[in-house]
């Protein structure tokens, strides 16, 4: 970069030329003075003095090393203590070959001897050294970030990248910080306090690391990234950054990922990649700060990341696949199939099946689920209208609505046209809305949900009892059945043998005037206690695991046999 | 008065001399006019006379840059010399050094 063209027309750069000797400052100013304003200084404190107190628009030094009162050496060694004197560029003046290794050792950019070279020389040497103290003045304001002053991303990776070929043994690692759900702190304290909890951290983590060879950045928002000396264990560090939250009294919690000892094969993004990886792994777990990446890491991390790329090419060759599973009115003297839910399986041709369990909740964190929601509820609809064209008989079938979905302002619109277009009424599709969803936006879920019952939509509470079972919710949100969580009752009857709770969750249900819904029921005891419990309806393996529609079929064509 | 052409004779390298001074010859022979006055002589013969090495060095040390700069060899080298005996501390009779020196500076001086 060239920046040597005055900055402001009109205006020369100014330099200091200190010397006690009379004749040589009067040699330099006068070949300096055409090009620049020139300052002078008989002696090492005066010097000094001058040097402060023009420190802003000095341009450049010139030091005699062997002055009265104030020796250039000492001079070199206090402008290098002082952070605002240490950027101003000294050439040295000395007839002292010793004294020139010294002083570059101390700082100065270059020096000159005496007797001098000549003025050509002189002014050369100056002009090159002004123009790289602003080259790196210039450099050092964009590699920093400007909130916590640490490197910025790209520069903090050429400095590692410059580490990495000079020491190519050194074993390293690679540190991904997180502060733990960040943004709450934001929200609670407001962006200006979160930026005071950032440079806070950017601190402690220059103390932390100061004693070794180490690069740290801001990669973003309350990402860091550190390349550091390879050590054993970093849960002393993550607790000293954590403690930052003790000044600002608030807790904050720094999780850290660590890619110990890295693979310097690999480059740095993928290194740093693999720290996140691990820090991402903590986030929601609130007793474990420090994660080492290990390769079943990334191995889970590529797998879910082919799932996701072939999602377009799995939904356009129908790899999806609608499963039914029924569910039983218990409440008579026989079991009577009641309704069926409809569940997703993803036949891969080279993978198998994968398990929803695998597919779901990485869906819904991409936003790719309310594509498949909608996918499933339309080949639901399908596979109902064909039941009752062909067999004449039907039962509803429930469909489950993401979290996302429930935040689609056309939802109600694109539900009520699946079933015109299928020649269904709302009676033939049951909603399943996770207990989870409400604990988001309360006011939204309670009004889609009210909007589609409007419609004739029934629509069942799932997975209740899960964890976020409030009673507030369930006597704010409207519902036509409650569904008691698969695990809840394993439970129940693994672990406890204690039915307590789920007689409560079938009180609730009886109190709101709805069904409650057991699913997972996979033993006879278990059905039979359930009902005598009074559990309306029940679903699971005791009846039938899902099923592919055609061996649905078998399920009705017995209820149609029934009825006959 | 001092000339250039004096100075030459006298044995100064006055165009190297001239050429840190721009070119400029009054410059050059007023600069040379101030060394003369330089006090760091006295300095020198002084601190050499009680034995001061380390003093005697800083003047000797100062004035070598000094006479350097103005090319005026037949001061220049003896002090040169001078210099780095005392930067070595010799232990040893300075005063024909510091006589060639004087004698030196006051054929310069009757130049004026």
């Amino acid at each position: 970069m060239k920046i040597f063209p005055d900055f402001i027309a009109g205006s020369k750069r100014q330099i200091l030329i200190a010397d006690d000797e009379y004749i040589n400052r009067e040699l330099l100013e006068n070949i300096l003075s055409d090009e620049y304003d020139v300052l002078k200084a008989e002696d090492g404190e005066m010097a000094y003095e001058m040097i402060k107190q023009n420190r802003k628009t000095l341009s450049l030094i010139l030091l005699d090393l062997n002055m009265p009162r104030m020796r250039g050496l000492d001079i070199l060694a206090q402008m290098n203590e002082d952070p605002y004197l240490k950027g101003i560029p000294v050439i040295v003046l000395t007839s002292d070959q010793d004294s020139e290794v010294a002083s570059l050792k101390r700082g100065a950019y270059d020096f000159i001897p005496k007797p001098y070279p000549q003025p050509d020389v002189i002014k050369a040497r100056i002009s090159r050294s002004i123009e790289l103290a602003e080259n790196r003045q210039i450099i050092s304001a964009t590699e920093r970030d400007e909130l916590t002053g640490l490197y910025n991303i790209e520069y903090f990776y050429r400095y590692c990248n410059q580490f990495d070929r000079f020491y190519p043994d050194t074993e390293m690692d690679a540190l991904c910080l997180d502060v733990n759900h960040f943004h709450v702190l934001n929200e609670r304290f407001g962006i200006e306090k979160g930026d005071e909890i950032l440079k806070k951290i950017a601190e402690r983590l220059e103390a932390v690391f100061a004693d070794q060879a180490s690069f740290i950045c801001r990669k973003a928002a309350d990402t860091f990234l550190v390349y550091c000396l390879h050590q054993d264990d970093y849960t002393k560090t993550a607790e000293m950054i954590s403690s930052v939250g003790d000044e600002l009294q608030t807790v904050i919690k720094i999780r850290v990922g660590v890619y110990s000892n890295c693979d310097k094969k690999l480059d740095l993004h993928r290194r740093f990649d693999r720290a996140k990886i691990a820090s991402d792994k903590i986030r929601n777990n609130y007793t474990v700060f420090v994660n080492e990446f290990d390769e079943a890491l990334i191995d889970a991390e590529l797998f879910s990341g082919q799932l996701v790329d072939e999602f377009p090419k799995a939904l356009a060759e129908k790899h999806f696949k609608v499963f039914f599973q029924p569910k039983f009115d218990i409440r008579g003297d026989k079991p009577a199939l009641a309704s069926a839910e409809a569940l997703v399986r993803w036949f891969h041709p080279t993978l198998g099946m994968i398990s929803p369990g695998a597919f779901i909740p990485l869906f819904e964190e991409d936003g790719l689920i309310a594509t498949l929601d909608e996918y499933v509820w339309r080949e639901a609809a399908k596979q109902v209208a064909d039941w009752k064209s062909r067999l004449g008989v039907s039962v509803p079938v429930s469909v489950n609505l993401s979290r996302a979905d429930l935040y689609d302002p056309n939802l109600v619109n694109a539900m009520k046209r699946i079933v015109d277009e299928n020649g269904l009424g709302t009676e033939d599709m049951y909603l399943e809305i996770t207990e989870s969803a409400y604990v988001s936006d309360s006011n939204q879920i309670v009004n889609q949900v009210k909007e589609l019952r409007e419609h004739g939509f029934f629509v069942e509470m799932d997975d209740f009892g899960s964890g976020y079972s409030s009673l507030n919710m369930i006597t704010e949100l409207p519902l036509d059945a409650l569904k008691l969580d698969m695990k809840f009752i394993r439970t129940a009857f693994d672990k406890q043998n204690d039915t307590r709770m789920i007689s409560i969750v079938i009180d609730i249900a009886d109190y709101l005037g709805v069904p409650a819904i057991a699913e997972g029921v996979e033993t006879e005891e278990q059905y039979l206690e359930l009902k005598k419990l009074g559990c309306s309806i029940i679903q699971g393996y005791y009846f039938s695991k899902p099923v592919p529609a055609e061996d649905f079929e078998k399920f009705l064509l017995e209820k149609q046999a029934s009825k006959m | 008065m001092l000339t250039v052409e004096a100075l030459r004779a006298f044995g100064a390298d006055t165009e190297d001399g001239l050429n840190r001074c721009m070119g400029n010859e009054g410059f050059y022979l007023k600069l040379v006019g101030r060394v003369l006055e330089d006090k760091n002589f006295e300095v020198l013969a002084e601190s050499i006379a009680r034995q001061d090495l380390d003093s005697a060095f800083d003047a000797a040390h100062s004035l070598k840059g000094v006479l350097g700069n103005l090319a005026l060899t037949p001061i220049f080298q003896p002090v040169c010399n001078i210099t780095e005996f005392l930067r070595a501390k010799a232990d040893m009779d300075y005063a024909p050094l510091l006589r060639e020196i004087t004698e030196m500076r006051d054929e310069l001086v009757r130049m004026l």
